[in-house]
């Protein structure tokens, strides 16, 4: 019944028939889990450069099998504008580095929510602003003053250790009485809490307010989004303001302090010297203080707890290099730095342009977002060998004192974990204490050890452990001899 | 890590707890958005039927972050217009630039040689081409009208305006339409676009030359005799003007326009009984189901509009699709009527609002023609000749055929194959009667 002259040149074009379903972004059909590793075919161009789908981004494949992706942004498309999500994504490490140096060039300034929301945080300023706000209490995370919070530290994990054997974890630690063995879910019983005592302790909350505070985190962090637990988390914020405003208000009469073992003052407590802070010559406002300490709540809880979850599960899954952690305590050092390189809990930062620049042949007009993918950088085959193998002895990664600016030479690279440059994580150093601290405690009460594996997600063979992927896992259970 | 199946998953690419601190702070001064969520505007569901996520939009959060699709949508109608008129604060970006191709050619739409040669070409041959059109049609006593009228008409009217030899039209068109699916997003598309911007260039060379030689009254002849600043126009100029041309608006309104006349038999009996509503029922349909659904544009710099600091930058969503249906500005604006009072039926150039009442959207997607329709020896703007032809071809058809209804069995909709691509009516069966 046709007699258009190009029905059929018209039909093909259009390719009306396609399946309306493989419009959904996230469609399994079109993105299918693939073994971890190796991408999906998303086509070539006739010079065999492989083309890159916008829409893989949103998927469950990408998130738990992210890097041959990233892999192709890197070797073919440096700079890519994803036009579906109006983004330009960064993925060379030695570009990342110079965008993250350039802090004139590459901003940190929100864009397009309201009115500033975070309020004076320094994860929103840029260049002098920032340097002014961040040493703030930056000195607290580093250095000596971190030295001497270190016995403190092992202290908080201690007491949580201890209590595994009390019966007060419930189902996170089940003994089984016929071997003497106890099943524990690492996470809850150890690591998503460790982070958040440590944050309350530099912070100087009282010790009483310890566990109300881990209430209100969790519930903020579970009530993410719409969902039902969404009002919950906002009571539990507003509680949190609340209470931080008071303690602000009393620590501006009557500052607090930290103490070392001897009962040696060490110096103000986090918030006592936030209150204590001039900037410009005013001072902080109790907002400003609040908004500093959400930051710090929420930047070194997930993050550290990430850390410790992914090093275990990565370290249990590589026997010989458990092996040789447990025989030489100093690698955990390079534990937790491979792991960060390897799988880290945050993916990347995002930052604007403040000019109209050029990269790898890519116009990026002024004001557009670009993620820094960082994640991409730590796997990016130009810095580190065989990027994808965990490797706690591989010689090109950097693990000694993080500087500032990131460190490249002699065939040695720091991992992006933490970023680089001015918004390097002011927590680096704190989250790393905390982790080998903790882990190295961990060790010595754990006799043998190793995965649960029938309590752990598989990978789609349904047999070999899920990969990391983005993020961390979410929950770690081990089987174990408890000494 | 889990990998269930229908977990919202994204890409995370900043710190957990700092993004959930900023939710929580919008939430205290009551700015959730809890009502839609992000993944809806790019749903399948959004390509067949977008107005539900859009009345949401336009009722509760007229200046909505989109922040997976790092977009603000904008969907009332004043606020609509209100970008479209700020040439000063919001710019469009062209095809070429979509592709990464600026610089390819320019874009000679607005010459004003070119565009009285549309206007000539389209009076000359728009009828005796529906009248053909439709011959074919009724000699078969049923089709589709969605490709054998709607899209058959404006691609032949368009070869027509070029005059391209009859045979090499298969091919021009297979290469015209790869051009325009390729600009958005999809990368095999826009591969294939590319590729076809070039077969297209290639195509019309020899013809660019043989007529700038020996001129003739067609586009192809007058784009070739154009004393531009930069040099006469190459193929290249050709392409880049038939790229940013809007080639939905014939094609996409006319099938729209059907679909709505078919689904409201009523309006139809009107529009047979009275041709004067021919033009009406034009307007309407496009006001009620426009083919272009949604505009971008861009921030030029940092500006304050409607209680939000828009970034430099920042890329607006103007939802044509939203704002015709505005209640503030149409009474029952989910109906298709075609009598009704509260639009306007001049021609929306600027998109003012003439004799006080709104025009509706439905060109926005480029900037306003630049030729005022007075004084009179001036050439109609394309949205006026576009809305000429298709009054012509209705007429046409209304002309030949008697009876016309949807095919028994047949469930015809509207829908945009791809995100971001034109929402119409792709087949559309029916059965009629020859006059």
């Amino acid at each position: 019944m046709a007699t258009c002259p190009f029905r059929s040149v018209l039909d093909r074009a259009l390719d009306l028939d396609a399946d309306p379903a493989t419009a959904d972004p996230g469609a399994r059909k079109e993105f299918p889990l693939m073994p971890v590793g190796q991408a999906i075919d998303m086509g070539f161009a006739p010079d065999g450069t492989p083309l890159f789908d916008p829409r893989v981004m949103e998927t469950a494949e990408f998130v738990r099998n992210p890097y041959p992706y990233y892999r192709i942004l890197r070797d073919h498309y440096p700079v890519y504008f994803d036009k579906l999500h109006n983004c330009y994504y960064v993925t060379r490490y030695d570009d990342i580095t110079a965008c993250y140096l350039d802090d004139e060039g590459f901003n940190t300034i929100p864009k397009g929510s309201s009115s500033g929301v975070l309020g004076n945080t320094q994860l929103e300023l840029s260049g002098i602003e920032h340097r002014r706000r961040r040493n703030l209490y930056g000195r607290h995370l580093v250095g000596q003053a971190l030295e001497k919070r270190v016995p403190a530290i092992r202290r908080l994990a201690a007491e949580m250790i201890e209590d595994w054997k009390s019966g007060v974890h419930g189902e996170w630690v089940v003994p089984d009485p016929a071997t003497g063995r106890y099943t524990v879910e690492l996470g809850k019983a150890f690591a998503n809490e460790f982070p958040i005592r440590v944050v309350c302790q530099v912070l100087g909350f009282p010790d009483e307010a310890r566990a109300q505070f881990f209430y209100w985190y969790s519930s903020m962090m579970n009530g993410l989004g719409g969902s039902e637990t969404a009002h919950q988390g906002l009571e539990a914020r507003q509680d949190l303001e609340d209470y931080v405003g008071s303690l602000v208000e009393a620590r501006r009469k009557e500052p607090t302090y930290l103490t070392d073992d001897d009962g040696k003052i060490l110096g103000r407590d986090i918030i006592s010297e936030l209150c204590a802070t001039k900037v410009d010559g005013d001072w902080l406002s109790t907002e400003e203080i609040t908004s500093n300490i959400a930051l710090i709540v929420g930047g070194g809880g997930e993050t550290t707890r990430g850390a410790i979850l992914n090093m275990w599960y990565l370290l249990l899954q590589h026997p010989d290099q458990f092996a040789a952690v447990r025989n030489d305590d100093s690698l955990w050092d390079a534990a937790f730095h491979e792991t960060l390189r390897h799988s880290t809990s945050i993916g990347g930062q995002p930052r604007h342009n403040t000019f109209d620049v050029e990269m790898h042949g890519v116009r990026v007009p002024a004001g557009s977002l670009m993620h820094m993918v960082d994640v991409s950088a730590n796997h990016d085959d130009r810095v580190f060998d065989d990027p994808e193998r965990f490797d706690l002895f591989r010689t090109d990664l950097y693990s000694g004192k993080l500087l500032r600016s990131g460190y490249r030479q002699d065939g040695k690279a720091s991992h992006m974990a933490f970023g680089v440059g001015p918004h390097l994580c002011p927590g680096a150093w704190i989250s790393h204490q905390e982790s080998v601290t903790g882990s190295r405690l961990l060790l010595e009460h754990l006799g043998d050890v190793k995965i649960a594996v029938d309590r752990m997600p598989t990978d789609i063979d349904g047999v070999s452990l899920a990969p990391i992927g983005l993020g961390a896992i979410r929950a770690l259970w081990l089987d174990v001899e408890l000494i | 890590m889990t990998t269930t199946e229908g977990r919202p998953a994204v890409s995370r690419t900043s710190a957990p707890g700092y993004r959930t601190y900023e939710i929580y702070q919008r939430m205290r001064v009551n700015e959730t958005t809890a009502l839609i969520k992000p993944r809806q505007l790019t749903a399948p569901e959004f390509l067949v039927d977008p107005y539900p996520v859009l009345t949401i939009l336009r009722e509760n959060y007229p200046c909505y972050r989109d922040w997976p699709g790092n977009a603000f949508w904008i969907t009332r109608y004043d606020d609509v217009t209100s970008i479209f008129a700020d040439e000063a604060n919001f710019e469009t970006r062209s095809k070429l630039w979509f592709y990464g191709a600026e610089g390819y050619g320019r874009d000679l739409n607005d010459e004003l040689a070119v565009l009285a040669c549309r206007a000539s070409r389209t009076d000359a041959h728009a009828r005796p081409l529906a009248n053909a059109v439709i011959g074919d049609v009724v000699a078969l006593g049923e089709t589709d009208l969605a490709t054998e009228f709607a899209a058959r008409f404006a691609l032949e009217l368009l070869a027509v305006q070029l005059e391209l030899p009859a045979d090499d039209l298969p091919a021009f068109i297979e290469r015209y339409w790869r051009m325009q699916r390729g600009w958005q997003w999809e990368p095999k598309a826009q591969l294939d676009g590319r590729l076809a911007m070039d077969e297209l260039a290639a195509m019309l060379a020899p013809l660019l030359t043989a007529r700038r030689a020996d001129p003739g009254d067609d586009l192809i002849s007058v784009i070739a005799g154009l004393d531009l600043p930069g040099g006469p126009a190459t193929a290249e100029d050709l392409v880049a003007t038939l790229l940013e041309d809007d080639h939905e608006t014939l094609h996409g309104t006319l099938a729209n326009l059907w679909f709505l006349l078919l689904t409201h038999p009523e309006q139809l009996a009107l529009v047979d009984g009275d041709r004067r509503f021919v033009k009406l029922a034009w307007l309407e349909a496009v006001r009620f189901a426009p083919p272009a659904q949604t505009a971008r544009r861009f921030a030029r710099h940092e500006v304050e509009r409607f209680g939000r600091l828009l970034p430099e930058g920042a890329l607006l969503m103007c939802s044509a699709g939203a704002a015709n249906r505005d209640p503030r500005q149409f009474s029952n604006p989910d109906t298709f009527d075609l009598d009704r009072r509260d639009l306007c039926h001049r021609e929306p150039r600027g998109h003012y609002r003439a004799d006080g009442l709104p025009t509706g959207i439905s060109f926005g997607t480029g900037k306003p023609s630049k030729f005022p329709a007075l004084p009179e020896d001036r050439p109609r703007s394309r949205y006026a000749i576009v809305r000429d032809t298709a009054v012509t071809a209705s007429d046409a058809l209304l002309d030949a055929v008697a009876d016309l209804r949807i095919a028994e069995g047949a469930t015809p909709h509207l829908r945009s194959l791809r995100l971001g691509e034109m929402r119409t009516c792709w087949r559309l069966p029916v059965t009629f009667t020859a006059r």
